[in-house]
């Protein structure tokens, strides 16, 4: 069984988070050109590592961040989000 | 209002009760009052919630929520007024263990489109530990 720590929850079985999605830095439209855009927009890289992720815990509508190897299948911290990851 | 210091603590109100359900959101449940004394200002949203709302009795009520949910709530201590927000059956439900005369006694709130679902497999599955 697989367990994640909710920062404000603590420790629950997986199936009680849901996957946000990697946070990756959105480069700035104004400034970006078409190719770099439809990078950001349409690809995503699947090598392994660490990965910082969104997940909530649905229960409690809780959204934090997950920093994750993939490549281990390890979830290393999880802390809620401070304006900066 | 008082307000409990964590989150996943709740507090008694003169008729009710005030759960603190994460850093910034809370449950009130009780009289009318309640409403008027809760506190306000900007970044403040009052809510009004139709949650479905139970009170689960029973010896082995430990032993359907193992059946029916990953939180072992016989290792929480109901002094200390904890406040679990946990999937039962697949449904997000918040939960408040307690006692009364000895035995298990829990008030439960999820999602009132699924109250009826809800408590129809709470029910069903009770039936099998018979």
């Amino acid at each position: 069984m697989k367990i994640m720590t909710c920062p404000i929850n603590g420790p629950r079985v997986i199936s009680e988070f849901a996957y946000g999605g990697e946070i990756r830095p959105m480069p700035d439209p104004a400034m970006a050109t078409d190719d770099q855009w439809a990078d950001y927009v349409f690809n995503r890289t699947g090598a392994p590592g660490v990965k910082k992720e969104w997940w909530c815990h649905t229960p409690s509508n809780t959204w934090f961040v997950a920093e994750r190897d993939t490549e281990r299948d390890i979830i290393q911290r999880t802390y809620l989000y401070a304006g900066d990851v | 209002m008082p307000v409990p210091e964590t989150p996943n603590q709740w507090l008694p109100l003169e008729g009710g009760l005030i759960a603190r359900l994460g850093v910034t959101e809370f449950l009130v449940e009780g009289p009318a009052s309640a409403k008027l004394d809760a506190p306000s200002g900007h970044g403040v949203y009052p809510v009004l919630r139709q949650d479905t709302a139970l009170v689960l009795r029973g010896a082995r009520l430990n032993d359907l929520l193992l059946e029916t949910c990953s939180v072992n709530f016989l290792a929480l201590d109901p002094g200390a007024r904890p406040v679990v927000l946990t999937s039962i059956v697949g449904v997000g439900a918040t939960v408040i263990p307690g006692e009364d005369a000895g035995t298990p006694c829990y008030r439960l709130w999820c999602d009132s489109t699924y109250g009826d679902w809800f408590l129809q497999t709470l029910t069903g599955v009770a039936g099998e530990l018979i």
